[in-house]
C-alpha cells in the first residue's frame, strides 16, 4: 500500500480496496479516488456493533465514511494541516483513534482490537506528519501484521511464523530427517528390525496350520509335531531378542536425538535478542525447549509403533488373501465398523479426558494458592471458607474421574464386540468352506488367528493422525524457535578495548510496541566520568533508557553513541566489557559467592574478588558466614538479604571495572542502615566512572552532577541538583513528595531504635 | 494537580454530559468543562449502574473527575449518554447462540450468533487463562485479541450451545 510514487496503478490499487458508495461520498466531498494514499476499514460502526467505517487520507483531507446498508455518510473531515496529532486508547473490547484537531481532541471512530495495530501505525503517521512534516513515509500498515508466510491469514501464536494450517509435512519431515542423519545407520537398521519382527509376528499362524492340517487331522508325524512346536518356541525366542534390540535402539536414537535438540535450541535461544525472550513469555519458552521436546521423543516412539502397525496390517491382508481370497473379503467386512467404533471412542472420550485434566489443574492450582498464601487465610481467619473451596475442586475433580471411568465402560464392550464380530462371520463362512471342503480346518484356524492379530492395530491406526498431526506441529514451533534470528550484528564493528565513556543520546524514540512509545524524541549529552540521576515516576521512561544504552532492545529512531561510536556499530563484546550494571533486583545464580563474584570474569583473581567485595562493603559479612566466599547461593541469590545480594552484585560490577556503570534503584529494596552501606560502596564504585544512576530515594542523588527529570518519556527538566532545587520545577516537587515521606520513616525508625 | 484521597462524588445535579460528535462532554455545576470524557465501571461484572468512574482522558493518566454513584439516578438525557458511552467503551458482544467450536492445534474456533452481529473469534486453548467462570452459568471468554465475549446466562442458551460450551470450557 505504499505510495512513495504517484502512479495511476498504486493509487488505483488503494482505491481499489474501497466500496463504491464510500468512494461516491468522498467525491461528493471533493476528494478524488486517484489522489487517496491511505485507506483502512474500521470493523465497528458508529454505534459500536459490528459494521463498516473507512478512514481515507489524501494529501491534504482526513475523512472518516461510515457505511451501512443504506450507503455512506461521512463523519469527519479535516485537512491535514488542522491536525496536530493523533493517537489510540485502548477501551474494553475495542479502541478509538483521538484526534487533535484545532487544538482540541476529537474521537472520531472505534475499532475492535484485532485492527489495534493497523490503526496504531496511522496514528503514529499522523502524529509524525504534524511534527515532522509532510515528507514522512506512508506506512504499510499491513506489512507489520503478523501473518502466516505462506497463507498471510493472521498468526495465532506470534512466535512462530507459519500457521498449523500451512504446516508443510513432508518439509517438515525433511527437516528432521536432516537433523536425524548422523542417526542413519540406526534408523535404517531399526526399520528393517521393524520388518524382522513383522514377518515373525506373522509366521506362527502360518506354522499352527501346518500343524493342525498336516500333524491333528491327517494323524501326522510325532517328529514333525516336535519340530513344529520347537519351531514356533524358536519364533518365540527369537522375537525377544529382536524386539529388545530394536527398543535399545529406538530409545538410544530417540533420546540421543530429543538431547541434540535441546541443545541446539539452547545454544540459538541464547543468542536470541531479549525483545524475544519478553514476547514470548518465559514458560511457553521453557515448554517449547524442555517439554515439547521430550513429547518429540514420546511421539517418535508411537510413530514407529504406527509404522510397525501398519506394516502388519497390510502384512497380513496379503497372507489372508493368499491363503483364501474369498474369505479375506468376509474378514474385511468388520473393518468400517472397528474403525468407526475407534473413531468414535476417540471422539468421545476426548472431552472427558480433557475434563479430567483441566479439573485437575484446577485443583493443584487451588491448592498451590492456599499453601502460598496460608499466613494470609489464618491471619483472616477463612480456614473455613478454604476448605469449602478445596471440596468443591475436589468433587469437581472425583467427577471427572468418573466420568472418564464410565465413558471407558460403555465404549470397551462395545470396542470388543465390534472386533469379535468379525471373528464370527469367519467361523460361519469360513465353516461352510471347510464342510464344503473348500479350505482346510487349519487354513480356517489360521485365518482367525490373523484376523486376532488384524483389528488391534487397525483400531489404533484411527489415532495416527492425531499424533501426526501433534508431532508436525510441535516438530515445527522448534524450527520456528530455531529460525528466529538472532541480534543483527554489526558485520564489521568498531573495536575499541577502552572507551572514554561519553555518552550521547540523539533524538532518541522507542516503543515495546512500536505505536506506543515509551521515549519520546530523547536528546542528552553525559560526558565521561559524569554522574547522572534520573528521577521521575514509574513508568517515565527510566529502566527503558537503560534497556536502551545495554542494548537489549534497539532504539526504533535516533541513536545513542558512545565515543561517537553507535551502539549498533559496536560488537556486543565490547559493550558488555565497558557497561556495568547493578540491578534493582540482582540475580544471583546458583553457585557460591565467589564464582557469582566473577560471573563476568571467570579468571578473576582470588585477590581482585576480595579486593572488589571488599570496595562494595561486601567483604565483612561474606567472611563473617561459615562457609566464607565457597557459600552457596541459590538461585536469585537465596540464603542471602536484599541488602546483601545488592552488595554483591555491586562488587561484581566492580571488579569488571567497566567505563559506564548504570545504577538501576540499587538502594530501593533495602532498609536505612543497608542503604547507607551500599551507598558508601556505590560512592567507591561511581569514581573516575560514567555513571548514570536511576533513584528512588533522592537524597542518594546529592552528589550527582547533573539531574534528569523524566516524565512520560521525555526529559522535563535537567540541571544540577541545586538549581534545579532552587527553580522549584519538577525535581523540587519530587524531593518535598519524598521528604514528607522519609521524615515518617525517619521517626519510625528512631521509635524502632529506642524500643 | 494534587492527588486527593478521597472519592469524589459526582451527585446527579452536578453534571451534565452532551455530545459533541463523538466526544461526550461534561460541565460540571461549577461551570469547569471538560471537552472528553471517558467513562468506566468500577464492578463491570458485577454492578450495572452503578459506581461510574469519570475521568479525563486529555490528562496523561487519564485523571479521575468523580464517581457517578448510580447513573440510573441521573436525567433522563444524561442517563442515555451515559448508556451509549459505556456501551461504545466496552465492546463485549453477548453469545446468544454457539453454531460451532473446532479444536484444531492449541486453538479453539468459535462460530457464535451474538447481540452485536454474527461473528468467529478464535481462542487460545487454555482454559485456565482465558476462561472467566463469574458464576455457575456466567462466563466470559477471552479471544487472542483480548476481546471478551460473555455467556450471560448458560442456561438460557439452546441445548446444541450448551452441550458446546460445556464440552470446550470443562464445565
Amino acid at each position: 500500500m505504499k505510495a512513495e510514487s504517484k502512479e495511476n496503478d498504486d493509487t488505483a490499487l488503494i482505491a481499489e480496496q474501497v466500496p463504491t458508495p464510500v468512494l461516491r461520498c468522498l467525491e461528493t466531498e471533493g476528494g478524488s479516488p486517484f489522489r487517496l494514499t491511505l485507506v483502512c476499514k474500521s470493523d465497528l460502526a458508529p454505534n459500536g456493533e459490528f459494521g463498516e467505517q473507512w478512514l481515507l487520507l489524501d494529501e491534504e483531507t482526513f475523512y472518516v465514511v461510515s457505511r451501512s446498508v443504506d450507503g455512506a455518510d461521512l463523519r469527519y473531515k479535516y485537512d491535514l494541516a488542522r491536525i496536530s496529532d493523533a493517537h489510540i486508547e485502548r477501551c474494553v473490547g475495542n479502541g478509538l483513534l483521538s484526534l487533535t484537531v484545532d487544538d482540541e481532541p476529537q474521537v472520531v471512530l472505534h475499532f475492535s482490537n484485532e485492527l489495534g495495530k493497523e490503526f496504531g501505525a496511522i496514528a503514529q503517521y499522523l502524529h509524525m506528519r504534524a511534527s515532522e512534516g509532510v515528507d514522512v513515509d506512508i506506512p504499510d500498515i499491513h506489512a507489520d501484521a503478523n501473518r502466516c508466510i505462506y497463507c498471510g491469514r493472521p498468526l495465532l501464536d506470534s512466535t512462530s511464523r507459519v500457521c498449523p494450517r500451512c504446516i508443510q509435512k513432508s518439509q517438515v519431515f525433511k527437516r528432521l530427517m536432516s537433523l536425524a542423519s548422523p542417526h542413519r545407520g540406526a534408523i535404517v537398521l531399526i526399520t528393517v528390525l521393524l520388518l524382522g519382527i513383522v514377518a515373525i509376528d506373522l509366521t506362527p499362524p502360518y506354522l499352527q496350520r501346518i500343524l493342525i492340517d498336516q500333524v491333528l487331522v491327517q494323524g501326522g508325524s510325532y517328529k514333525l509335531l516336535l519340530w513344529l512346536v520347537l519351531g514356533l518356541l524358536g519364533l518365540r525366542m527369537v522375537r525377544v531378542g529382536v524386539v529388545i534390540w530394536k527398543n535399545r535402539l529406538t530409545i538410544g536414537v530417540g533420546s540421543r536425538f530429543t538431547a541434540e535438540m535441546r541443545e541446539k535450541l539452547f545454544d540459538h535461544v541464547k543468542d536470541l535478542p531479549v525483545e524475544y525472550f519478553e514476547k514470548a513469555q518465559t514458560g511457553r519458552l521453557m515448554t517449547r525447549i524442555n517439554t515439547d521436546t521430550d513429547e518429540l521423543q514420546g511421539l517418535i516412539s508411537e510413530l514407529t509403533m504406527a509404522l510397525m502397525r501398519i506394516m502388519t496390517v497390510i502384512g497380513i491382508s496379503v497372507v489372508l488373501f493368499s491363503m483364501s481370497p474369498s474369505l479375506g473379503w468376509y474378514g474385511l467386512i468388520p473393518t468400517p465398523l472397528v474403525m468407526l467404533a475407534a473413531y468414535l471412542y476417540y471422539r468421545r472420550m476426548r472431552p472427558h479426558f480433557r475434563r479430567r485434566w483441566m479439573a485437575r489443574r484446577r485443583f493443584n492450582a487451588m491448592l498451590n494458592t492456599f499453601l502460598s498464601g496460608v499466613r494470609v487465610v489464618k491471619a483472616f481467619g477463612q480456614e473455613q471458607l478454604e476448605e469449602r473451596r478445596y471440596k468443591a475442586h475436589n468433587d469437581a475433580y472425583l467427577n471427572s474421574i468418573l466420568q472418564v471411568d464410565l465413558a471407558w465402560s460403555r465404549f470397551f464392550p462395545i470396542a470388543s464386540f465390534a472386533f469379535g464380530a468379525g471373528g464370527l462371520i469367519i467361523w460361519y463362512v469360513g465353516g461352510r468352506s471347510v464342510m464344503a471342503g473348500q479350505i482346510t480346518v487349519g487354513t480356517l484356524i489360521a485365518f482367525l488367528g490373523y484376523l486376532g492379530m488384524f483389528y488391534g492395530p487397525l483400531s489404533e491406526l484411527t489415532n495416527v493422525s492425531q499424533s501426526l498431526n501433534r508431532f508436525v506441529t510441535i516438530a515445527q514451533g522448534l524450527f520456528d524457535l530455531l529460525d528466529e534470528e538472532a541480534q543483527p550484528q554489526p558485520v564489521r564493528p568498531v573495536r575499541r578495548e577502552l572507551l572514554n565513556g561519553g555518552i550521547v543520546f540523539d533524538n532518541v524514540s522507542f516503543g515495546y510496541d512500536p505505536y506506543n512509545p515509551v521515549i519520546r524524541d530523547l536528546s542528552m549529552k553525559i560526558e565521561p566520568g559524569e554522574l547522572i540521576g534520573v528521577v521521575g515516576h514509574s513508568g517515565a521512561g527510566k529502566s527503558t533508557l537503560i534497556n536502551l544504552l545495554c542494548r537489549f532492545y534497539d532504539v526504533t529512531n535516533g541513536s545513542i553513541r558512545i565515543d561517537g561510536i553507535d551502539l549498533r556499530d559496536m560488537s556486543m563484546d565490547d559493550i558488555r566489557r565497558n557497561i556495568g550494571v547493578v540491578l534493582q533486583q540482582p540475580y544471583l545464580f546458583a553457585g557460591t559467592v565467589a564464582e557469582n563474584l566473577a560471573y563476568g570474569m571467570p579468571n578473576a583473581k582470588r585477590i581482585d574478588i576480595i579486593r572488589a567485595a571488599k570496595a562494595a562493603n561486601a567483604h565483612d559479612f561474606i567472611t563473617m558466614m561459615p562457609e566464607g566466599y565457597d557459600t552457596m547461593v541459590g538461585e536469585g541469590g537465596g540464603g542471602l538479604s536484599g541488602g546483601e545480594r545488592q552488595r554483591v552484585s555491586i562488587a561484581r560490577a566492580i571488579l569488571n571495572d567497566p567505563r559506564i556503570l548504570i545504577l538501576d534503584e540499587a538502594t530501593s529494596s533495602v532498609d536505612t542502615k543497608t542503604e547507607r552501606q551500599i551507598q558508601e560502596a556505590l560512592d567507591h564504585l561511581v569514581q573516575g566512572r560514567t555513571t548514570i544512576a536511576i533513584a528512588h530515594r533522592l537524597s542518594t542523588l546529592s552528589n550527582a552532577n547533573r539531574i534528569v527529570v523524566m516524565n512520560h518519556g521525555r526529559i522535563e527538566e535537567e540541571g544540577e541538583p541545586q538549581a534545579l532545587l532552587d527553580k522549584k520545577g519538577a525535581f523540587y516537587d519530587l524531593v518535598q513528595l519524598q521528604n514528607r515521606f522519609s521524615r515518617y520513616q525517619e521517626h519510625a525508625e528512631l521509635l524502632g531504635a529506642a524500643k | 494537580m494534587t492527588a486527593s484521597y478521597e472519592i469524589r462524588e459526582l451527585t446527579p445535579f452536578e453534571v451534565r454530559f452532551a455530545k459533541n460528535r463523538d466526544n461526550l462532554t461534561l460541565t460540571l455545576s461549577d461551570g469547569t468543562f471538560y471537552g472528553r470524557t471517558e467513562l468506566r465501571r468500577c464492578f463491570p461484572m458485577s454492578e450495572g449502574t452503578q459506581f461510574i468512574s469519570v475521568r479525563d482522558p486529555n490528562t496523561d493518566d487519564h485523571d479521575e473527575i468523580g464517581v457517578i454513584m448510580d447513573y440510573g439516578l441521573l436525567s433522563e438525557a444524561d442517563r442515555e449518554l451515559v448508556e451509549e458511552a459505556l456501551e461504545l467503551f466496552y465492546f463485549v458482544p453477548k453469545i446468544t447462540q454457539v453454531r460451532s467450536v473446532k479444536e484444531e492445534f492449541g486453538f479453539l474456533y468459535w462460530q457464535v450468533l451474538t447481540d452485536k452481529g454474527e461473528l468467529e473469534f478464535v481462542m487460545r486453548d487454555s482454559i485456565m487463562s482465558y476462561v472467566r467462570e463469574v458464576s455457575a452459568t456466567r462466563y466470559v471468554v477471552i479471544d487472542i485479541n483480548k476481546t471478551r465475549y460473555e455467556i450471560p446466562d448458560l442456561l438460557a442458551l439452546d441445548s446444541h450451545s450448551q452441550g458446546l460450551v460445556r464440552r470446550m470450557l470443562c464445565i
